[in-house]
């Protein structure tokens, strides 16, 4: 857990703390069971090749949900995540390999209104940005 | 029947009331390998992608609505987006209520844009979950 980002210290072009992730098919099952999302692509390569897709994929809010955490842990307060959006650009494929895929989170701060910040986040497996045009807007002060 | 742009502006009745849980919290935190602790015990908040899980419910009406024919299988979620007026904690109880924003058919592909608006059952403002679908249609036989 970072300590909460001092307002002061920010501004357009600060950098968050990096956070590297792994998925495996054991954590795209607890996402399947906590979100209710059983699609099979999520956990059946047989259902996951009859879509045309390389292999078993995690669910995109899933990528979404964790790379988030770039941004809470920076603040040290979910509650003042105001918005985030994300486009879903790439499949997350997690292979059934016991390691599972790498998904590397960066971000900074790319606007600053007062004391909302908004931060783009940049998202990458396997060498690809999986996630485009990742925003948040987070509350910094009081 | 498919979906077109006279169902721009359509809205489904809201979803059951839903129950946010300490046990459930905690699982989706669990599932998202988030370990603050703010996601944990009585007093717990839950992550802000937890709006998905009300998300995916009122999606169903879409997706089972027999006049726009679309099948769940031929959906790519394309966009999603949450605006949040406060997060989800234990012990609130909300319905979620979806609405066609867009429609844009273009040969083959449907491109829908839906927002859901989650409220507590006293009827204050939660987060809203706006998301972008493309649907293909069924080839022609």
């Amino acid at each position: 857990m970072s300590a909460a980002a001092v307002p002061a210290d920010v501004a357009v072009g600060t950098e968050l703390p990096p956070l590297t992730v792994r998925l495996t098919r054991t954590d795209l099952v607890r996402y399947a069971g906590a979100s209710g999302d059983l699609n099979p692509i999520h956990h059946s390569e047989h259902f996951a090749a009859a879509v045309g897709l390389p292999g078993v994929v995690a669910h995109g809010l899933l990528t979404m949900g964790t790379a988030l955490r770039v941004v809470t842990d920076w603040v040290g307060d979910p509650e003042r995540v105001r918005s985030y959006a994300v486009r879903f650009t790439k499949p997350v494929v997690v292979p059934d390999d016991g390691v599972g895929a790498e998904v590397v989170v960066t971000a900074s701060v790319v606007a600053l209104e007062g004391t909302l910040a908004t931060v783009a986040l940049e998202v990458v497996a396997g060498g690809q940005k999986v996630l485009g045009a990742a925003r948040a807007q987070v509350e910094l002060g009081g | 029947m498919a979906i077109a742009q006279e169902h721009v502006g359509r809205t489904y009745p809201p979803t059951e009331p839903y129950e946010v849980t300490a046990v459930k919290v905690a699982e989706f935190a669990a599932a998202l390998g988030d370990p603050d602790p703010r996601y944990a015990g009585p007093d717990a908040v839950a992550p802000p992608t937890f709006a998905a899980v009300l998300a995916a419910t009122a999606w169903q009406a879409l997706f089972e609505d027999p006049e726009l024919d679309l099948a769940l299988r031929r959906v790519v979620h394309g966009d999603q987006r949450f605006d949040f007026h406060r997060l989800l904690r234990v012990g609130d109880r909300v319905t979620a209520t979806l609405t066609i924003d867009k429609v844009r058919v273009r040969g083959a592909a449907d491109i829908i844009g839906a927002s859901i608006a989650i409220r507590t059952l006293d009827d204050e403002p939660v987060a809203t979950a706006v998301a972008t679908f493309f649907h293909s249609r069924e080839a022609a036989a």
